[in-house]
């Protein structure tokens, strides 16, 4: 039983989720986890943007383009996950895997 | 005023504590008055955490910020249902929403199992009392509800996306689900524990895994139809954690309840139904601790907690504990009778459970897999959607067509002629819907098609079961057809409440399919006058309103909708930004049909400064079957649920004699 999920999920299945200090010029597709850095720029339906760690010292400030729908609790300041691949040195995001994330799903307070 | 709440849960604590010592010394010594003290100790608790939940909804209501719990989920602008909502919107408040059902459950089948069965109680007092201690303990010591502060001007609000009517039932009857997995799972704890090998526990706590079934089903539902219209993403479920964590107790006790059967029947899978009942209690815990720890955001998050640990000891607790008891007790499980023929109901079942199981841990899997692989490799790696519906997909197909099968196979043993005669008419109405549907255009999607003729062989074999059943009645001098039906159901109230649930699953199915597999999706930019067309339907941008809400300033795209060149109504999708909480929320707009169960939902994407509009539409067909079956599933499960002073003489019959042996 636990075998067919092994091999489901080793073939088929599986994103690695990375901050962006992991990315280290790797360009699988993967999920990266951060927090967005300002400024946010808009042009229609494109957004760019940087991202750092949500923890840890690390000076990394990748760069992000985005063509899709936003979350509406995204801005400045919130961690974002988004699904996608480095091309020339920027994180291009798959549409509609933008997800901003909060502390809990029920609380809308202590952001950190 | 939290004086009041922190004492109430101390002796709610000590209560418990009492129960858990009194009710093993009891036990041991065979001391009926100690006995029935720790009986009363639970009974009392449920007084103390009642007095704990009004002091902290009183203080929601005043607005009492000095509380740290209030002002952290309330505001002053937040209207009267969704402050009381605030209750659960929260950590601390959850918890006490679950001690507070828990103690309220516990007292309840305490208090009923004294006069139909005193002597399964012994050990099933301070197990019960065990798992109190553990809720009152969070929260005198680790998250209390309690805590006090200089009270601020105002207090930060409620999420806006908690803000909407189906929040005011969704989570209570979710936790009404989880806590009541604890009643059987204490009672088949505390047979183990008393040595008994008879199925008095199962018989008692029938209706408590129903009734904790039904809540967790239906929560589900209102869950899903949030949101579908709250949330607005154009779906009702995401395989989300949170959203799993309540699917996988469902799961293992639906299974359970089909098995049950079993064992009252032929005296079979009692190992498999004692692990089960404990699998979905330890599922009920674990989806507490998921949508509590913010162990999925990441492994980091989860040891910064207050609770996560705490939890997690717990269910390591529950888990060794049970699994423990169980293996000294292995000789009292032995079957009675064994499996005759792998074509017989019994066989239906087992693979029914086997397929419920393996969904459930599939579920687990996948919810583990980025908690598992960052322990082993440092890295999480996630599965999405594609995962679980594959799955789904996989063992959810074969549910439905054993669905069919189940009900009118025979026991023990099914003959292939009788299989003939017997499925012949659901095997046909079945083929007849399948071509129906590709000459239709269904074929576009294999799976939908294949689901779609399972879906009507199911309904066939019920409406086969329910004529049968009513035209034997007719014959045996029932005046009427109708109440012939009415005393078919009413005398066989689990078989038929239990058809009833099987029809809601269908009608589930439909939609789930309908919307799933043959949904239409577009998006457009639009300037002010432009159009679109969807799924047969012509969208007008007309322009943007703007207007003052209650809380909230709406903003909204309106736009005319046609169908046929013919004008059918106006959708308004927007967006609303919160004054207190300075968020802004998606407002999608929805157009039912009432004759096709269709869906017309859009999303207004982005709305720019100038006027542009970014519109999502989505054409569901079907979808509205999904929220009929939740009525259905509740009329089947009332039926199934409901008193039936004949099965009680039955039952008493059956069980007095073991129960005077017990208590000589």
């Amino acid at each position: 039983m636990l075998g067919v999920f092994l091999v489901y999920t080793s073939i088929a299945g599986g994103t690695p989720q990375l901050a962006p200090s992991e990315l280290n010029g790797r360009t699988g597709q993967v999920t990266i986890v951060g927090k967005v850095v300002a400024p946010v720029q808009r042009s229609g339906r494109t957004i760019r943007f940087r991202i750092k760690d949500v923890e840890g010292g690390s000076s990394v400030r990748l760069p992000v383009t985005y063509t899709g729908s936003v979350p509406d609790m995204f801005r400045a300041g919130r961690d974002i996950s988004l699904k996608g691949r480095l091309r020339n040195g920027t994180f291009v995001g798959a549409s509609g895997t933008l997800v901003t994330k909060c502390p809990s799903k029920y609380s809308s307070k202590k952001e950190t | 005023m939290p004086e009041l709440g922190r004492a109430a849960l101390i002796v709610c604590l000590g209560l418990a504590v009492y129960a858990v010592v009194a009710g093993a010394a009891a036990a041991l010594r065979r001391n009926r008055r100690l006995a029935e003290s720790a009986e009363n100790a639970v009974v009392a608790s449920f007084a103390t955490a009642l007095v704990a939940s009004l002091v902290l909804l009183v203080a929601l209501v005043q607005n009492d910020f000095g509380l740290v719990y209030v002002a952290d989920h309330t505001s002053r602008e937040l209207p009267l249902g969704y402050t009381i909502s605030a209750f659960w919107g929260g950590q601390e408040g959850s918890l006490l929403l679950w001690l507070l059902i828990l103690t309220g459950f516990s007292a309840a089948a305490v208090l009923l199992a004294r006069r139909s069965a005193p002597s399964l109680l012994a050990w099933t007092v301070p197990i019960l009392g065990g798992v109190i201690v553990f809720f009152a303990f969070m929260l005198v010591a680790v998250s209390s509800p309690f805590a006090t502060q200089a009270a601020p001007a105002d207090g930060a609000g409620l999420n806006p996306s908690l803000q909407n009517p189906y929040m005011l039932a969704h989570p209570p009857m979710l936790y009404l689900g989880f806590v009541g997995l604890t009643i059987p799972f204490a009672f088949a704890m505390g047979a183990l524990a008393a040595r008994r090998s008879d199925e008095l526990w199962i018989v008692v706590t029938r209706r408590w895994t129903l009734l904790a079934w039904t809540f967790l089903g239906f929560g589900q539902l209102l869950g899903a139809h949030w949101a579908y219209v709250e949330v607005g993403w154009g779906g009702y479920f995401a395989w989300d954690p949170v959203e799993n964590a309540a699917l996988m107790p469902w799961l293992a006790a639906t299974a359970f309840l089909h098995s049950v059967m079993i064992q009252e029947k032929r005296g079979m899978l009692k190992i498999w139904n004692v692990l089960l009942v404990i699998g979905s209690f330890a599922l009920a815990l674990f989806g507490t601790f998921l949508t509590r720890s913010g162990i999925i955001s990441s492994i980091h998050s989860f040891t910064e907690s207050s609770i996560g640990p705490w939890f997690l000891g717990f269910i390591g607790l529950v888990l060794f504990a049970s699994i423990a008891l169980v293996l000294s007790r292995l000789p009292l499980l032995r079957s009675k009778t064994r499996l005759e023929s792998p074509v017989s109901r019994e066989a239906t079942f087992l693979y029914n459970n086997l397929l419920l199981v393996a969904f459930c841990l599939t579920i687990l899997w996948g919810v583990l897999y980025p908690i598992l692989t960052e322990a082993l490799h440092g890295e999480p790696v996630t599965v999405g959607p594609p995962y679980y519906n594959f799955f789904l997909k996989a063992f959810g197909l074969p549910l439905l067509l054993l669905m069919g099968i189940g009900p009118l196979i025979a026991w023990r043993r099914a003959s292939l002629r009788g299989l003939g005669r017997i499925f012949a008419w659901p095997a046909s109405v079945a083929l007849a819907t399948g071509v129906l549907l590709v000459l239709l255009g269904a074929g576009s999607s294999i799976p939908g098609l294949v689901g779609y003729t399972f879906c009507a062989f199911v309904l066939a074999s019920i409406v086969l079961e329910f004529a049968r059943g009513t035209r034997a009645r007719h014959a045996l001098g029932s005046s009427s057809w109708t109440g012939a039906l009415a005393s078919l159901v009413g005398r066989n109230r689990r078989r038929y409440g239990g058809y009833v649930v099987h029809a809601s699953i269908v009608l589930l199915a439909i939609g789930v399919i309908g919307s799933s597999a043959y949904d239409t999706v577009a998006e457009q930019r639009l300037r002010p006058g432009d159009t679109m067309a969807i799924g047969g339907y012509d969208l007008r941008y007309r322009g943007l309103e703007e207007r003052r809400g209650a809380n909230a300033q709406e903003l909204r795209a309106v736009v005319d909708v046609s169908r046929d060149g013919e004008r059918i109504g106006t959708l308004e999708p927007g967006k609303n930004r919160y004054f207190a909480e300075q968020q802004v929320s998606n407002e999608a707009a929805i157009r039912s049909d009432r004759l096709n169960g269709e869906d017309l939902f859009l999303i207004a994407d982005q709305i720019d400064a100038d006027g542009t509009l970014f519109l999502k539409g989505l054409v569901k067909p079907l979808v509205n079957l999904i929220w009929i079956a939740g009525f259905v599933f509740l009329a089947g499960a009332a039926i199934a649920l409901w008193p039936d002073a004949r099965e009680q003489r039955r039952l008493a019959l059956r069980y007095g004699r073991a129960e005077a042996l017990a208590r000589a």
